[in-house]
């Protein structure tokens, strides 16, 4: 070994030396807490698939009943309860406007002189299941966003006024949130229902009445948390404001845990929504939603199992990516907690 | 625990793959092929066959007994059981012809035909003790005293039994009701005005007997479990806790024609939820279930399929005036217009699907007849039938008239799914036929819908009804002016005239009766569109071939089983 | 502890008059009149029968009533569902069924879904944590009613293995509905079982224990599994209203004499005293449950001190 350290050319090395003012520097390019972030959640595989996903259902929400021949709402009694069709892929054997007709095998199209096709069928009242189905994930993704909405927007306001100020404040707060978690949310959604006029209006403030609760133990946790902090205390040593330290320190520290809570609270809106259809509290006629789409569906489920499956895959689809995105969410924002 | 574990992962991956399977095409259930389509009446007909040894039947209910005191019952579930847990002076029989139950023999009818004389046989209640006249004047008086709170008592008695009015009014003693016990078995009844169909009301639950020392003696507990009862029908309840999900009929062995009765028992259920209904029909465990909503449209085909017409009519009601402001329904010639323009055969045939008929009358068809059995259909015949192109012009003059060009109405139905389909469709309709027309729709449940009816807010109502008595009279004199059931402002003089009549100066008069009834139901769908039909309701059942002799009624009880027996089973 | 659970146990009782208290005006402006008969009964006789519930009373004099029965325990009589009959005994005699299926269904549900994510942990990011995240998520993306009609239709009707539905072959009868219900509690365990253990098995005393050549196994299951289990306890809260929710269902799909189904129907008939029974009864339910996960949290886990600030 060091016979052949001295056959090494001298002049391909440069001596250095240790230079004081180089050994804080950063190579490294520096990276904010969301780059950070994103750097993780690409990795994530099942979040960026989901997100992914996610997104073209959006789009075709918007699209699909654009794209469609057919008016959601708009009923031709004489192509009532239609199996899909689709071309080409009818050449398969699928999706192929056949269906079960008192024991035999036949094409319903034919049968009934239907001359156009129903990409994915129609309901009893002749609609085309495909607009329908679009424009119902369109309804059912805007109650859910507009609940999750609102319930982040009293949740944080409410947890950080509570957990920022504390003492009698907190307490009296706090005693409200358990009253309300108290009573069960099933209950509260369908007494308010009850008394108003059903419709969307009623089944979002339905959700965010007591929905907002969960998310405000959440930030009040972390405020209480982050207030009694170094860099808070410094901060405020400092002199700076209740509303600075509420906006430039608290929040950005409070935001990631946000905003996981909300990708959980999202399918959990759209899920109740559901709910609310089979007993008989969902969406007015002939608005459609995933919900109400479904609840039509799975009385049908031996004969016409188009009606049903649809939407119920659609509306798999959407609470898994919305879960693995919440996954992928926490994974990247919030590496070493777990509330 | 290990072996839940491994069933859950079976049935989990089982069920995944169903779904998915079932995706695919649809699935053998529906594959029996229709050999022969059974018509309505199917159930009255001669039961063939011989009975099985084992008789007893397994039947649903769709909602649970809310009470079985027959001065407070209201519903379809304890009517029917009482139909055939005890018995009134007649009995609607198999042809649903009221004959003498509990009365033997025609009663006695006086010439001006307001006092009935009934002789009753010797028959018991269940404990044992005769059912004797007393008995029916302690249960008349009870319903019809303010103080028992019985929605149907004053309902069906004001206006018929004598004084009955002013006691529900509370401006008179129960004791004054027009029925008096001469004996232990005559019954001396004294009517208000001739009252033609008076046998049939006398098949009807509130008119029914109470023993008055059982009643007083349980007091409160009266009629809230089946200890607390007593029967003097076909039947007896039992294993009933009052709230339950479940209950018995069993025979009467202290019945007068116990003979007749073959079934020993009857197991009900309650299930809620139709298709849990047909599950259980297919998998043996039931031998009737009704096929309601999107289930008859599927089972349609069935051999094992049983259609019926009820005698249940739907139709809008138009209201004329809502918070003391004339609505655009007001026009005749938009009511016609709206009356005109909705497809009725599209929707019994494809939205409803059922066995329905369309309607285009307000007294159901197959429901009354007269002496020579001539259906009261026939003199009227079909009246506003669908007719776009009508309507069309009808609309653009009522429009013209109102000085409008668009028009918005509301459109109140039911919270049922078929309800909610119905008025889907009806919405679709209007809007298409009727060019600047919209229907906006309001579903409510059914207490906020008679609360909105008696406030008379609403432009538009779908509504339903089914007799209370075997006659005409039960579907035509809702509408006079100021009748509860009006409540849409429609006041017709010669109309009222007509109803006047049939119930005083023509009572007696049976064709005249006839015609009157007839001539009202004329103006009051023909001439002033007052309402608009929309179908005759039709009920589905499965139910299976060993099945025999359930009778179906048009009122009162919906089914007896005093006829029913079990045969080849086995 | 008696000191903190003493003032649990008060704020418990003021909780749960409010609760009563905002439902009862709650149902007062509920459209509908309670009595179902109302269009049928003459002025007079409404009075009487308005009387006989103490609807003629003023507000207050009601609530006051109303308020003072719920001390007795007295949850009043119902109006329509089952005319006369008493709310308290209604509710006690359905709580059986309802019961039963909830408790086996939560049992089922947790252990299943403990499994499925201990397994998941261990192996994470492989399929066989994708796998069973997938079944986890699926699990609450069907909705209960489609999913217990599946689980009817194949496993009662088809295969035969359970009867179909009805509440009368005693174990074998709650079996489906369990089944229904333990879809809740599955996932929620198995999500949070797998982060749980994720964290534990990258704490320092795991890798401890791995340097000093315990087996795989024995790490799993001595180690993390135990800690990652006592957590589990804050989710039962959640767990708890799942299967509330889904009694209403699956009740109702079963016909199974529970106090979900009745409760349906009796929003349906605005029964206005059984609605309120229920919700009541439910709250207690509800708040005892929290109370009971709070209480045992504070025994299973020493270093949360109940009377000091718990976040």
């Amino acid at each position: 070994m060091t016979q052949n350290l001295e056959k090494l050319p001298k002049g391909s090395f440069e001596r250095i030396t240790v230079d004081a003012n180089q050994a804080e520097r950063i190579s490294k390019p520096s990276m904010s807490f969301w780059q950070d972030a994103w750097l993780r959640l690409r990795k994530n595989k099942g979040a960026i698939f989901s997100i992914i996903l996610f997104t073209l259902i959006v789009i075709m929400s918007f699209v699909g009943p654009m794209i469609s021949p057919y008016e959601p709402n708009a009923q031709t009694i004489t192509h009532a309860n239609l199996p899909p069709k689709i071309p080409v892929i009818e050449n398969l054997g699928i999706l192929d406007g056949h269906g079960n007709l008192g024991g035999k095998d036949v094409d319903i199209y034919d049968m009934k002189n239907v001359e156009v096709n129903y990409w994915f069928g129609t309901d009893g009242l002749g609609r085309d299941m495909f607009s329908r189905l679009w424009k119902g994930t369109q309804v059912s993704l805007f109650i859910a966003f507009v609940a999750a909405a609102i319930d982040m927007l009293i949740g944080v306001i409410y947890g950080g006024v509570s957990g920022y100020f504390g003492g009698r404040i907190d307490d009296f707060m706090q005693r409200i949130v358990e009253i309300l978690t108290g009573i069960p949310n099933l209950v509260v959604v369908i007494l308010f229902i009850l008394i108003m006029d059903p419709g969307i209006v009623a089944i979002i403030i339905a959700l965010t009445i007591t929905g907002w609760t969960g998310m405000s133990r959440v930030v009040r946790g972390q405020v209480l948390k982050y207030k009694s902090q170094e860099f808070v205390l410094a901060s405020r040593t400092l002199g700076a404001s209740d509303s600075r330290i509420i906006w430039k320190h608290l929040m950005p520290n409070v935001l990631g845990i946000v905003i996981i809570n909300t990708m959980f609270t999202i399918p959990s809106a759209i899920f109740f929504e559901a709910f609310l259809s089979f007993i008989g509290l969902g969406l007015q006629a002939p608005d459609a939603s995933l919900g109400t789409l479904i609840n039509d569906g799975y009385k049908l489920l031996q004969f016409q199992p188009h009606i049903l499956a649809f939407p119920a895959i659609l509306l798999s689809l959407i609470m898994i990516s919305f879960n693995l995105i919440g996954d992928g969410l926490r994974d990247a924002l919030d590496p070493k907690m777990k509330d | 625990m290990k072996n839940s574990k491994l069933f859950w992962l079976m049935s989990l991956v089982l069920v995944l793959s169903a779904f998915l399977a079932a995706c695919g095409g649809g699935s053998e259930e529906g594959s029996e092929t229709p050999e022969k389509e059974k018509e309505d009446g199917t159930s009255t007909e001669a039961p063939a066959g011989e009975p099985d040894a084992v008789q007893e039947l397994n039947l649903m209910e769709g909602a649970e007994i809310p009470s079985m005191d027959s001065a407070i019952a209201e519903d379809s579930v304890a009517f029917n059981i009482l139909n055939n847990v005890n018995e009134g002076l007649f009995r609607l029989n198999q042809e649903n012809v009221a004959e003498p139950a509990l009365a033997e023999g025609e009663p006695e009818i006086s010439e001006d035909g307001l006092t009935y004389t009934f002789k009753l046989r010797d028959a018991n209640w269940s404990n044992g003790t005769p059912v004797t006249a007393q008995d029916f004047v302690f249960s008349w008086q009870r319903a019809i005293d303010p103080a028992t709170g019985s929605p149907y008592g004053p309902y069906m008695m004001a206006g018929t039994i004598k004084n009955a009015t002013a006691i529900s009014e509370g401006k008179m003693d129960k004791a004054e009701l027009g029925i008096e016990a001469t004996d232990e078995k005559t019954l001396v009844v004294t009517l208000e005005r001739p009252v033609p169909y008076f046998m049939s009301l006398m098949a009807f639950g509130t008119f029914y007997p109470q023993n008055e020392a059982f009643v007083t003696e349980k007091g409160d507990a009266y009629a809230s479990n089946s200890d607390n009862l007593l029967s003097n029908g076909p039947f007896v309840l039992t294993n009933w806790d009052g709230t339950g999900l479940k209950w018995s009929m069993e025979k009467n062995a202290e019945y007068w024609d116990a003979e007749t009765v073959q079934l020993e028992k009857i197991n009900v259920d309650v299930v809620k939820e139709p298709g849990t209904a047909v599950n259980l029909y297919t998998s043996g465990e039931k031998d009737r279930a009704g096929l309601s909503g999107e289930y008859a449209l599927q089972y349609a085909d069935n051999e094992e399929v049983i259609k019926e017409l009820e005698p249940t009519l739907f139709y809008l009601k138009f209201n004329q005036e809502r918070n003391g402001e004339k609505t655009p329904l007001a026009n005749e010639n938009i009511r016609r217009a709206i009356s005109l323009a909705f497809n009725k055969q599209d929707l019994t045939d494809v939205v409803l699907a059922n066995g329905s008929l369309p309607a285009n009358y307000l007294v159901p068809t197959e429901f009354t007849f007269d002496e020579s059995g001539a259906d009261f259909r026939e003199v009227n015949g079909d009246m506003n039938e669908f007719n776009a192109e009508e309507a069309k012009k009808f609309w653009a003059t009522g429009l013209e008239e109102l000085g409008e060009t668009e028009v918005t109405l509301e459109l109140l139905g039911g919270d049922s799914e078929l309800a909610k389909k119905m008025d889907e469709y009806l919405k679709s309709q209007l809007e298409e036929n009727l060019e600047g027309l919209t229907v906006n729709l309001k579903a409510v449940p059914f207490n906020v819908r008679l609360e909105l009816d008696e406030a008379q807010d609403y432009d538009i109502q779908n509504s339903g009804w089914g007799p209370d008595y075997q006659d005409p009279m039960t579907f035509i004199d809702l509408f006079v002016t100021g009748s509860s059931h009006n409540l849409m402002s429609y006041s017709n003089p010669e109309f009222d005239k007509l109803i006047e009549q049939a119930k005083g100066e023509l009572a007696q008069d049976l064709a005249g009766r006839w015609d009157a009834m007839a001539k009202a139901e004329k103006i009051l769908i023909e001439d002033d569109a007052a309402i608009a039909p929309i179908y005759q309701r039709g009920v589905m059942s499965l139910q299976k071939p060993y099945v025999q002799g359930i009778v179906s009624h048009p009122f009162g009880g919906d089914y007896s089983y005093k006829w029913a027996f079990v045969s080849g089973k086995e | 502890m008696a000191r903190y659970i003493g003032k649990r146990l008060i704020y418990m009782v003021i909780t749960l008059a409010l609760i009563a208290t905002f439902t009862f005006f709650l149902m007062k402006i509920l459209p509908g009149s309670p009595i179902a008969s109302a269009s049928k009964l003459s002025p007079e006789q409404r009075a009487v029968v308005e009387a006989r519930y103490g609807l003629n009373e003023p507000l207050p004099v009601q609530y006051f009533d109303y308020m003072f029965g719920l001390l007795k325990g007295d949850l009043g009589i119902s109006i329509n569902q089952f005319k006369g009959a008493n709310v308290t005994d209604l509710i006690l005699s359905r709580m059986g069924p309802s019961a039963q299926i909830g408790f086996q269904g939560m049992i089922l549900g947790t252990i299943i879904g403990v499994l499925l994510g201990m397994v998941a942990a261990l192996r994470q990011n492989t399929w066989i944590d994708y796998s069973s995240t997938l079944i986890a998520i699926i699990g609450i993306s069907i909705p209960s009613f489609v999913f217990a009609t599946l689980l009817q239709y194949w496993l009662g009707v088809k295969l035969e293995w359970f009867p179909v539905a009805l509440w009368k072959d005693g174990f074998m009868s709650s079996v489906l509905p369990s089944i229904a219900l333990a879809m809740f509690p599955l996932a929620t365990a198995a999500r949070f079982i797998r982060t749980e253990m994720i964290e534990v098995l990258s704490s320092d005393y795991i890798t401890l224990a791995k340097a000093k050549g315990s087996s795989g196994f024995e790490v799993a299951f001595k180690h993390a599994f135990r800690n990652a289990l006592i957590p589990l306890v804050t989710v039962l809260g959640p767990m708890a209203v799942g299967i509330l929710t889904g009694s209403l269902v699956v009740e109702q799909v079963f016909a199974i004499p529970g106090i979900g189904e009745q409760f349906v129907k009796s929003i349906m008939v605005n029964d206005f005293s059984i609605i309120m029974g229920t919700t009541i009864f439910f709250s207690v339910f509800l708040i005892v449950v929290i109370l009971i996960v709070d209480i045992l949290y504070g025994i299973i886990d020493p270093r949360i001190r109940l009377s000091g600030g718990k976040n």
